[in-house]
């Protein structure tokens, strides 16, 4: 009957191919973790569902042939695998493989499949095996050449097989192929079906290439996003582009009616030109003032590096001295301990055991010396260290403040050309009122601007509204850079100080440890108990 | 001999005797303006005693050695080439100059011989090169090198690099803070530099005694021995700046140089210049641009570069002699061409170099032994012996050169009891370098092998050995693996015979270090393992990860004879101890452990097998050593067609065979019987009794001809004979009357028929001798002729 993968399956596959012998005794006692298994075999149990398999991260080989599966499913997890054995189920279609990135060897021999598909996400396949299927599609075949390492292929036994082209079919669609049915593709063969389907393959090949030249594009679309996210870093965003003007006018209706007075187009397009150029300055020393962060982060860390990588060298220099003396000493002590135990004569004991314990009194001095030195180390690192950091932190905030500072100064640059031009369009508006009151207006104003002109009160009003969304949009564009600039710096800095904090606090458990560790090996040596105990 | 040498050796041309007039009226004019000066170097005689002047003696030359094509080979092919004779006496000027070939013949000349040869091979080569008459110190004239150091021995200068300091850089780290007095350290220093100078001074003085004693004892002809040697002027064959090339030992000196102490005159193929500058402080001072009229008084107006105006005073002086004046208003005389023969070296005298192939030069406190290629059978090309003393008593270092060894050895140096041994790539197992003390060459001693890593499979550079050690050192291994260290104990005396290779050396520990491999984590990729046989333990240690200092290790104690057991070993907890780095790590699971204590225990089989295999090939390589230095063969190359004995050989047999083949398709063409298968209408199968006539006929044949032109030649025998017995008789009636010339004639006559009588009566018994031969030739090759077989055949 149908049977399902459960722990005890798993458990009696994994205990049966796991190690033998001895070894095999020590999985035994000792139990083995699903994720260490690096091949399964569950052939010839009935399956019908693939379930339970998510342990096995490191597995790159399994067999379920010889079951009654009929989906593919439940293999997300196995990211590793590399041969996936299917072969003599019931499965009807190819799906679930896409997580399977590296698999290599792919046997779906004898099932119920009927066409090619759902393997995009496997470029590694070598071997595919799709014998005694139920492919009838000669085009279908065509799914194969995106595998360029693709060279073993056997579909024989398909109903597809049974077209006369077939095979010189295969040959010349998939060039990359070496054996094709349990069979060396001889020169002859490959020629014959180069000639047959030139035409055809010229054709394929042009659109495969105009495929490419799309992806091309696509990168370079991606490459222009990363300039954007680039920009985004440097909090300048959009501002190489006229958005933040056009967002100004956006949500200011009474801007808009306005710029249909006549005559004031050329004076917005004039506005728009020096607040577009002042907002591209604006841009260009925020893209400037990111890159000189970023150097000055650079040349930061790569101190920082040179200085541990120093420190270490120095340590490891000392650790290595010492551990040459503890060997050399290790040596002497077991020798005499030797001697100890062979020694009749009791004065002569007792000149070892005296020499035994001033040795082992000098090492446990030796390895107090030791702590002390590399201790010593770490806390020197640690000043130079924090001297350094102290220097970088105050260096990028005179850096931000004065990019900051920078950007006010443009921003309030806008803010001028925004008064001006307020002004301005009083000014014209005011005219403009005297010639709708005296009537002399030659133009038809639209019904709603003329709304606007009715009396003085309204137009000031509606022109001071209009000022009022400018100016919260730029005094808005303003606080955002300066909270994003200066939160990037807290964050930067909290990193590195956090990063420190974590790298001092890891060397000097390593080093207690390894204190802890030099004391233990005294104690565990060799020696004879009675100086052992004393 | 006096008849060997050619026409332009015995006679002066018409030229020659005008720029020999010309040189007198140059002499004169010098004598007369310098009273005081000695006499130049003008035209001496050449070994015919005709006068030549010295510029047509320079003969330029490009041999075809590409050595020859720069200063440094020609002078010092010059130097080895040629047997250095002194002047006699040393401050006069020699009375002849012999030609550059006979120079070469002889091998031995003075140095104004030298200077020539010299002169003549750097003109042909392109340089800007003069021939100097002048003074130089005893040392120089007599060749005394034993104050000088020997070239080779000169220590190289050093191109130091200064190491790019790093610039320093804006966030780097402070030193830790130096608490030690400064004014402690001060004092120090002040105190460290006194010393030093102290020593410095000390050093100086010793110096300077050394070399007062060392001094030359003082010349008596000081300033007065004269020297020839050659200028070499700047500007050609991108030359810097002037020197002088000392031709006696091929060596250079700058213009500045204390060693030559005056300058007469110069002179190359196309003009002679006298000197006109104050030597009272030697060459140091002296400008050599000859264009300068005030400084060098040339000799021929307007060859090439001397392109001044003649001064009005010149032009007086030529009017002295008149006949000339008219030819030298307009035109300026030119140089006549050079009368000596072509210089000419052969290949195989060039090969030879020295005189008989060997020079020995001796240095302060070194010795110096020059041998031609193949000269000897070991192929030792050079020898520097140095020594610690100026009397060359006490040895200190012998270095040897060889070159064309078949065992690619190329120097030997023998010091302080060591030897060591250079070879070239291309020897089996691409040793390199080989250091050995000479007292005990065998296996298992101190030496150091350094080999081609890049030929060996094994990445093996260099192997260290001492009687109980062996580090072995690689490069670019597959494994990482970069040093093997293996400690041996002492033998054990055993009772059991010794077999042929001994027992080997128990071995007691082998270390295996290896790079990081960075495809694994660093806790997991073993840094050094280390296999102490004696105490059946394995200690791994770890690489350290990046952060850390300190390295993950575990030891292994193996139980007795685990190698034999496999997987069938017994696990135990405390086979094992591990330090781990990361105390919060998760600890390896003992299956993972026990697996690694397996795969050490198969790995540690395998190191002892290779540190075998490496004894073996010590071994293997001291005893072809040893070989080879019996044999001590020299590759011939294939290009080399006259040493090759074998191209020779090949050579001459191929020639052979060229000629037989031609004698026998001569003889092929020669079918002797054609005429009688055409007689017979020459049919395709020949039967038994036509084969039979054939043959008959053939011989026949034969026979009738070697009659025919016996008779022949007993023919004119004879009637050669009756004419001369004719003549006699008639001589013998008409001899009273007859005239003198008649008689001369009849002479003559007789004279000629006795000779012709003489042929006759030769050739026909030769002919005689050769008959029968020849029938019998014919007779074996019918026999022989498939075209006749029919006649031995049984069925006719």
């Amino acid at each position: 009957e149908p049977s399902v993968i459960d722990d005890e399956m798993l458990k009696k596959a994994v205990e049966e191919q796991g190690p033998k012998e001895e070894a095999g005794k020590i999985a035994k006692q000792e139990g083995i973790d699903y994720c260490d298994v690096l091949s399964l075999r569950l052939d010839f149990r009935n399956i019908l569902k693939v379930d339970n398999l998510w342990q096995f991260t490191k597995l790159t080989k399994l067999q379920m042939d010889n079951n009654i599966i009929e989906k593919i499913e439940g293999l997300d997890a196995l990211v590793n695998l590399r041969w996936l054995d299917l072969s003599f189920n019931n499965i009807e279609m190819l799906e679930g493989l896409d997580k399977l990135t590296k698999l290599e060897d792919l046997t779906m021999y004898n099932n119920r499949i009927t066409r090619l598909e759902n393997m995009d996400s496997l470029p590694n396949l070598h071997v595919l095996s799709v014998g005694n299927n139920k492919i009838d599609q000669l085009d279908n075949l065509i799914y194969l050449r995106r595998f360029p390492n693709l060279r073993t292929l056997n579909l024989s036994g398909n109903p597809v097989c049974d077209d006369q082209g077939y095979k010189l079919f295969v040959v010349a669609y998939l060039s990359q192929l070496v054996y094709l049915d349990f069979r060396l593709i001889d020169e002859d063969t490959r020629q014959k079906a180069h000639s047959l389907y030139e035409n055809k393959l010229g054709e394929l090949m042009h659109n495969e290439k105009q495929a490419e030249v799309a992806r091309q594009a696509e990168e370079d679309a991606e490459k222009e996003l990363m300039k954007h996210k680039v920009s985004l870093e440097a909090y300048v965003e959009h501002l190489n582009t006229p958005l933040l003007f056009e967002s100004m006018y956006k949500e200011d209706p009474e801007g808009m009616k306005l710029s249909l007075l006549p005559g004031l187009q050329d004076m917005l397009k004039d506005f728009q030109d020096k607040f577009v150029d002042v907002c591209l300055k604006t841009f260009e020393y925020g893209m400037k003032g990111y890159g000189k962060r970023c150097t000055e982060l650079a040349e930061f860390n790569a101190c920082i590096e040179a200085a541990k990588s120093e420190n270490k060298r120095q340590a490891v220099k000392v650790i290595d001295e010492f551990d040459e003396r503890k060997k050399k000493l290790f040596s002497e002590l077991l020798v005499t301990s030797d001697a100890v135990d062979q020694e009749q004569k009791v004065s002569n004991q007792y000149l070892s055991k005296l020499f035994i314990l001033l040795a082992m009194n000098e090492y446990h001095e030796d390895v107090n010396a030791i702590w002390d030195v590399l201790m010593g180390f770490e806390m020197q690192l640690v000043d130079q260290l924090e001297e350094t950091i102290k220097d970088f932190e105050r260096n990028m905030t005179d850096m931000t403040s004065q990019l900051v500072e920078y950007i006010q100064g443009l921003i309030t640059q806008l803010r001028d050309l925004e008064n001006a031009h307020n002004e301005k369009l009083l000014e014209m508006c005011m005219s403009v009122l005297e010639k709708v009151v005296k009537n002399e207006m030659d133009e038809e104003l639209p019904d709603d601007l003329r709304m606007l002109f009715v009396d003085k009160d309204t137009i000031v009003n509606a022109i001071g509204a209009s000022h009022d969304v400018h100016l919260i949009k730029i005094d808005n564009r303003e606080d955002e850079i300066v909270t994003r600039s200066g939160s990037w710096l807290t964050g930067c800095l909290q990193d590195i100080q956090a990063g420190e904090c974590a790298r001092n606090r890891a060397r000097v458990v390593e080093i207690s440890s390894y204190i802890d560790h030099l004391r233990d090996e005294i104690d565990t040596l060799d020696l004879p108990e009675a100086i052992a105990r004393s | 001999d006096y008849s060997e040498y050619p026409e332009s050796y015995k006679e002066n041309t018409n030229k020659e005797k005008l720029i020999l007039a010309y040189v007198e009226n140059y002499r004169r004019q010098y004598v007369h303006l310098f009273r005081d000066r000695k006499p130049l170097f003008l035209n001496p005689l050449n070994e015919c005693g005709i006068e030549k002047f010295v510029c047509t003696t320079l003969r330029p030359t490009l041999l075809s050695y590409k050595e020859l094509y720069h200063w440094q080979g020609c002078a010092e092919f010059t130097a080895d080439y040629l047997t250095m004779k002194q002047l006699e006496p040393p401050q006069e000027l020699p009375l002849c100059l012999l030609s550059p070939s006979t120079i070469l013949k002889r091998q031995l000349g003075n140095c104004f011989d030298f200077s020539n040869i010299l002169c003549s091979l750097l003109l042909g080569a392109g340089y800007d090169a003069y021939v100097v008459s002048g003074y130089a110190t005893k040392e120089i004239c007599l060749t005394d090198e034993s104050r000088q150091i020997c070239p080779l021995l000169q220590p190289k200068e050093e191109v130091k690099k200064e190491a790019a300091k790093p610039e320093p850089r804006k966030y780097s780290v402070k030193p830790p803070r130096d608490l030690r007095s400064k004014f402690i350290i001060k004092m120090e220093a002040r105190k460290k530099k006194e010393e030093e100078e102290e020593e410095k001074k000390k050093q100086q003085e010793e110096e300077d005694k050394i070399a007062e004693l060392e001094k030359p004892p003082p010349d008596p002809l000081y300033g007065l021995r004269i020297h020839a040697w050659v200028l070499v002027r700047g500007g050609k064959r991108e030359v810097p700046e002037d020197f002088f090339i000392e031709p006696f030992t091929g060596r250079s000196y700058p213009p500045s140089s204390t060693s030559f102490l005056g300058i007469e005159s110069v002179w190359n193929h196309t003009n002679y210049w006298a000197n006109m500058q104050n030597c009272a402080s030697g060459c140091k001072d002296m400008s050599f641009d000859l264009m300068d009229t005030e400084k060098w008084e040339f000799m021929l107006a307007g060859s090439d570069q001397s392109q001044i105006e003649i001064p009005d005073a010149e032009e007086e002086l030529y009017d002295m002699d008149d006949d000339e004046k008219e030819n030298e208003d307009e035109k300026h005389l030119d140089m006549p061409a050079s009368w000596v023969l072509p210089i000419l070296v052969t290949k195989n005298q060039y090969e030879m170099r020295c005189p008989q192939g060997k020079k020995t030069i001796l240095y302060k406190k070194a010795k110096l032994e020059k041998y031609a290629n193949y000269l000897l059978k070991d192929g030792l090309v050079t020898r520097l012996s140095v020594y610690t003393n100026n009397e060359l008593t006490d040895l200190n270092k012998v270095q040897e050169w060889y070159e064309n060894r078949e065992d690619k050895l190329v120097t030997r140096i023998h010091q302080d009891g060591l030897i060591t041994e250079d070879f070239v790539e291309g020897r089996p197992r691409s040793l390199q370098q080989h250091l050995y003390k000479a007292n005990n060459p065998g296996p298992e001693a101190e030496r150091t092998m350094t080999f081609f890593h890049k030929a060996r499979v094994d990445g093996l550079c260099k192997r260290e050995e001492t009687p109980a050690e062996i580090t072995e050192h690689f490069i670019n291994r597959d494994d990482f693996l970069y040093l093997r260290h293996v400690l041996f104990g002492k033998r054990q005396k055993k009772v059991a015979p010794a077999t042929a290779e001994g027992t080997p050396r128990p071995i007691l520990k082998i270390t295996e270090k290896f790079h990081r491999n960075v495809s694994r984590p660093a806790s997991e990729d073993v840094a050094e393992q280390v296999f102490v046989l004696h105490e059946d333990k394995i200690q791994v240690t770890y690489h350290r990860e990046d952060p850390n200092i300190t390295a993950s290790t575990r030891d292994f104690f193996k139980p007795p004879n685990a190698e034999e057991k496999g997987g069938n070993l017994q696990w135990a907890n405390d086979m094992t101890s591990t330090f781990q780095v990361n105390p919060h790590g998760a600890p390896s699971k003992n299956l993972s452990i026990y697996e690694n204590l397996l795969m050490l225990i198969q790995t540690e089989q395998k190191s002892i097998q290779l540190v075998r295999v490496s004894e073996e090939e010590v071994r293997d390589i001291l005893m072809d050593r040893q070989k080879e230095e019996l044999a001590s063969e020299l590759a011939i190359s294939v290009y080399d067609t006259e040493r090759n004995e074998k191209a020779k050989k090949h050579r001459k047999e191929l020639e052979r065979l060229a000629m037989e083949e031609k004698l026998r398709r001569q003889e092929m063409e020669m079918d002797y019987l054609a005429p009688f298968l055409a007689q017979i209408g020459n049919p395709d199968k020949i039967n038994k009794s036509q084969a039979f006539k054939l043959k008959e006929d053939c011989l026949a044949d034969l026979k009738q001809r070697l009659i025919d032109k016996a008779n022949l030649i007993q023919l004119r025998f004879e009637k050669e004979t009756s004419e001369l017995h004719k003549r006699q008789q008639d001589y013998q009636q008409k001899q009273v009357a007859m005239t003198k010339e008649d008689e001369e004639q009849y002479f003559n006559y007789c004279s000629e028929a006795m000779f012709r009588i003489h042929i006759l009566e030769l050739r026909l018994n030769r002919h005689k001798q050769m008959a029968p031969h020849k029938y019998m030739q014919l007779e074996q090759k019918l026999r022989q002729d498939q075209r006749l077989s029919a006649i031995h055949s049984i069925f006719g």
